[in-house]
């Protein structure tokens, strides 16, 4: 979920894939606060792409406050002590009195019926009142200002279940723009408009899930295969959670997880690394680290029978499938990289050739492995939209006997080879931008503990044999470990 | 490569920086070393039977880039068989050629993993192959016995059409792409960009459109490629000589499809089922070729598509907290243009946000901007500019992309110059001659207690239907 979407907004995934001599072109270096920071050299355009990942998400909410994360990640947006303000001693008292004050008027809305209305009244004025006076001290949209009149490019922030990132592109001549605004926000940011904030994330919500079935698809189908896990929640929160998120939480959040030891860089373009080193610690050098908060998310119990459940919509037919799985480095992750390709990748794939070509039962039917997250055990999932006159059910007994088909036949040679031939070339091509590669870098750094999982991964990937495959669909992709949600028309 | 250890490259400088606690500077005051960034350039190469082609090199990944644009598109499909251009690129990717069956075709490109993909707009058709280097050979031969010689096959053509029956049935399902689609409509009344496939149309679409679709637009004179990436220009026009250089067919120009007529403001409104409205308020606005480009382009930058600062955003977003997708768009083309003010907003917030939405447009044709609001979005517009020019791709690109629009060969060289130039009142004049309200085209798709309120609130509101 991102603080910025244009109404053509395409989401990418990070794809997977082999390593093209790009292990050796990445300098990682690791700051006295531990503040990881892996930096690559490419000089074709006179630009830099920069990420910075800090390793929470969602997933380290607690119950009854989620979506803070992600309204986290908006806040993050509102300046700092030093930026956006005319003077922050003055401008602090009027924070102060807006953060007591909302507090009141939240308590008094959460009693829901028994409310008293003129209490309520009398707080929204005076909240009224206070945010006035607050634009006398506020410079809004400054950080955005800095970075789009300095040129900045894919100025954006997302948050996922296991991180949130925050990148940006600059001309190379920038880097400097870009530590100052990062490590000003990353110790000294202020949450200002926080209570506007939080409505613009229930718009984000209803535009995102309420008025699009497949958002509320997707969002039904986790909380049913997940049981205990987190992911079992979406990320920008449950509505009667969103409505009441607190400040004082969202403080005490941004304290425990935006620490430079929890918190990846990555570098990628026009510079000379040694001076960028030089910047990076004269603005990140000085942050100290923080203890992490060592609290334990809750681990899926496996699953002992089918779940399913449906969704009524007005919308046309379609379903999701999910299995469990192991997360990453773990070799049936791998085992079920080849796994979704031989699926679903490209026209040759068996989904395309059998359900949409051969039986013409399906719209599109794609297999995506690392549902909806990567850090944690997670799904292999399918997705299906059948194609009129056919129905759900008919597309999930085809996609059934495909899978059953990966358990007894081996996969040939050759499907086995294109399969690793189109790995390895989506991930050359991932590399073929600053920002895709920065992207790529500092994802799997922070997900799986070093970048080289990625740089590394085709040559596990080059071992996968068509043994692997059956025994990893036999152990896994069993009905008794599968979720099905499915929309069901109703006008 | 790092020639240089690692110890010897920071065992310099770690230790003073580490132990530092600076008061920091002000971000504007940071001092930057100058960028003299001249926009690169692709080689062009003018092939004797009338291709012209780009090539830029570049040998970082071992990866090959090869773009064919074709003056073709949707606008020029027939009354009733709106769909065909569509239909015609998507069947020439998947329905074989002359030596090749359709399958045979996929299992090649999927097994040495190119991507090849056809797409038609309105007023243009492209081809992207992309390949490793390896495969130059096995990737140019389908590359060019597709443009050259598709066949068409009939099972590939019912597949491309029950498929484009089932993707017209569920776009109501997605109110963005339902809502974008109707507004087209409305906004391009009595012209090709306002027909859009429907089932009968796409229905009527035979094998034979589809041949003579083909024959009347792909021809060499009438087709740019560019080539980029792990090749040098020698190579690039020997291999383009070697398989497309004996193609030698002409034909006569089409004639160009009419420019979408200016329309009568207006309301109008679409009824879905849906806790949210979609609120576009569309004008037309200048050409790329015309001069007043520049300071419209300024002036949207200003209104809606200069990010967080720009006044919709900020309005709407931020001082209210009514949308999370608002902002506002133009559309250059190279004959005309279309500027639009849209938000996304809960159903009951609708008259309130497009009243918000049009005064936030009415204020720039009555009061000047002022010169630090205008500074702000000229240094903006003109420090991004490099970031057109990343990428091998891009940088061969724009340049084919400006020699098919017919605009002038120091267009690039001469952009940050003319946005620097725009002065206040001009984005006063622009803002009067293009944004008047007796020409918006105002579209909403909201619920049916939404209309009420609209019609309520600003009067003559028509209803449209959804043709699917």
């Amino acid at each position: 979920m991102r603080i910025f979407a244009s109404v053509l907004l395409i989401i990418s995934m990070p794809s997977l894939g082999f390593s093209y001599e790009m292990g050796n072109r990445v300098l990682s270096y690791t700051l006295k606060n531990g503040l990881k920071v892996l930096m690559v050299e490419r000089h074709l355009s006179p630009t830099v792409s920069f990420y910075i990942r800090h390793q929470v998400g969602a997933v380290d909410e607690i119950d009854g406050r989620t979506g803070t994360a992600h309204l986290l990640e908006h806040m993050l947006f509102k300046g700092t002590k030093t930026i956006g303000t005319r003077n922050y001693h003055e401008e602090h008292k009027v924070l102060k009195m807006i953060a007591e004050t909302g507090k009141k008027l939240d308590l008094e809305k959460m009693k829901g019926k028994n409310a008293n209305k003129g209490r309520i009244q009398a707080l929204s004025e005076r909240m009224e009142v206070l945010q006035k006076k607050h634009k006398k001290w506020f410079v809004e949209n400054e950080i955005d200002r800095l970075y789009v009149e300095n040129g900045g490019d894919n100025v954006n922030a997302s948050t996922g279940q296991d991180l949130t990132t925050y990148h940006v592109s600059l001309p190379s001549n920038k880097i400097e723009l870009w530590a100052r605004i990062e490590a000003d926000r990353m110790t000294g940011p202020v949450f200002r408009e926080f209570y506007s904030e939080r409505n613009v994330v229930m718009e984000e919500r209803r535009q995102r899930i309420e008025s699009e079935p497949e958002g509320q698809l997707y969002e039904q189908f986790l909380a049913t295969a997940f049981i205990a896990h987190p992911y079992r929640r979406p990320v920008l929160g449950w509505p009667s959670d969103m409505r009441f998120l607190s400040l004082e939480y969202t403080e005490v959040f941004f304290k425990r997880y935006h620490a430079p030891n929890n918190t990846v860089i990555a570098v990628v373009g026009d510079i000379d690394p040694a001076n960028t080193l030089t910047i990076i610690k004269k603005y990140f050098g000085a942050i100290p680290s923080r203890h992490l908060d060592p609290s334990p998310i809750t681990e899926e119990p496996p699953q002992k029978g089918e779940r399913r459940v449906d969704i009524v919509s007005d919308a046309n037919p379609q379903m999701v499938i999910g299995y469990h799985k192991p997360a990453m480095p773990d070799f049936d992750d791998y085992v079920f990289d080849v796994i979704e390709c031989i699926l679903s990748k490209g026209r040759t794939s068996r989904f395309y050739r059998v359900l949409v070509e051969e039986k013409a039962l399906a719209e599109s039917v794609h297999a995506v492995n690392g549902v909806p997250g990567a850090k944690y055990d997670n799904l292999f999932a399918i997705f299906a939209k059948p194609r009129h006159p056919h129905t759900n059910a008919e597309i999930e007994s085809a996609i059934y006997d495909e899978i059953e088909k990966l358990k007894i036949k081996p996969v040939t040679t050759r499907e086995l080879e294109k399969v690793k031939n189109q790995i390895k070339a989506d991930f050359i091509r991932s590399l073929n931008s600053n920002l895709g590669l920065a992207n790529l870098l500092s994802y799997f750094e922070v997900v799986t503990g070093s970048y080289q999982y990625i740089t590394n991964h085709i040559k596990v990937i080059e071992r996968v044999t068509s043994e692997d495959i059956m025994r990893v669909a036999k152990k896994y992709l069993a009905p008794d470990n599968r979720t099905v949600a499915k929309l069901v028309y109703k006008k | 490569m790092f020639l240089l250890p690692l110890y010897l490259l920071y065992g310099t400088i770690a230790y003073a920086a580490e132990r530092a606690h600076l008061p920091l500077p002000k971000p504007d005051e940071l001092k930057y070393r100058p960028i003299h960034f001249a926009p690169p350039r692709a080689e062009r190469v003018f092939l004797d039977n009338g291709i012209i082609l780009y090539v830029f090199e570049d040998n970082e990944l071992p990866l090959l880039n090869i773009s064919a644009v074709i003056r073709t598109g949707s606008n020029y499909d027939a009354v009733g068989k709106e769909g065909l251009a569509e239909l015609t690129g998507a069947v020439m990717r998947t329905g074989g050629t002359d030596a090749l069956s359709g399958n045979a075709v996929d299992e090649a490109l999927d097994f040495f993993a190119g991507s090849l993909h056809i797409s038609m707009n309105r007023d243009s058709g492209s081809i992207n192959l992309s390949i490793l280097k390896k495969d130059l050979d096995a990737g140019l031969n389908i590359f060019s016995q597709i443009i050259t010689k598709p066949a068409f096959e009939e099972n590939k053509l019912k597949l491309a059409t029950d498929l484009k029956i089932e993707e017209l049935r569920r776009i109501a399902d997605d109110p963005k792409k339902l809502a974008f689609r109707e507004f087209k409509r409305v906004l391009y009344q009595n012209n090709p960009a306002g027909r859009f496939p429907s089932t009968t149309s796409v229905t009527n679409i035979r094998r034979d459109d589809l041949i003579e679709f083909h024959g009347r637009f792909f021809y060499p004179e009438n087709i740019m490629i560019s080539i980029t990436g792990d090749i040098s220009k020698e190579e690039a026009v020997a291999k383009i000589k070697q398989y497309l250089g004996s193609w030698n067919e002409s034909r006569k120009y089409n004639v160009v499809p009419p420019i979408p007529a200016k329309q009568k403001g207006h309301i109008y409104f679409l009824t879905k089922n849906t806790p949210q409205s979609i609120i576009i308020c569309a004008n037309f606005a200048p050409s790329k070729k015309e001069p007043d480009a520049y300071p419209f382009e300024v002036l949207d930058f200003i209104v809606g598509s200069g990010g967080f600062k720009s006044r919709i955003f900020q309005e709407i977003r931020n001082n209210r907290g009514l949308a999370y997708s608002t902002g506002s768009f133009y559309t250059k083309r190279s004959e005309y243009g279309v500027f639009g003010a849209y938000a996304i907003t809960e159903s009951d917030s609708t008259t309130k946000v497009l009243s918000l939405l049009r005064s936030i447009v009415e204020d720039v044709r009555i009061k000047s901007v002022d010169k630090k609001e205008l500074a702000w979005a000229t240094k903006s517009i003109n420090n991004n500019f490099i970031f057109s020019f990343q990428s091998a791709d891009q940088i061969a690109r724009q340049q084919l992309m400006i020699e098919y629009d017919k605009l002038p060969p120091d267009y690039l060289a001469t952009y940050r110059d003319k946005i620097t130039k725009v002065q206040p009142e001009e984005l006063k004049r622009v803002a009067m001659k293009y944004l008047s309200p007796d020409e918006t085209v105002t579209f909403i798709l909201g619920n049916e207690s939404t209309y009420n309120q609209v019609l309520t609130t600003f009067g003559n509101v028509s209803r449209i239907e959804d043709q699917l």
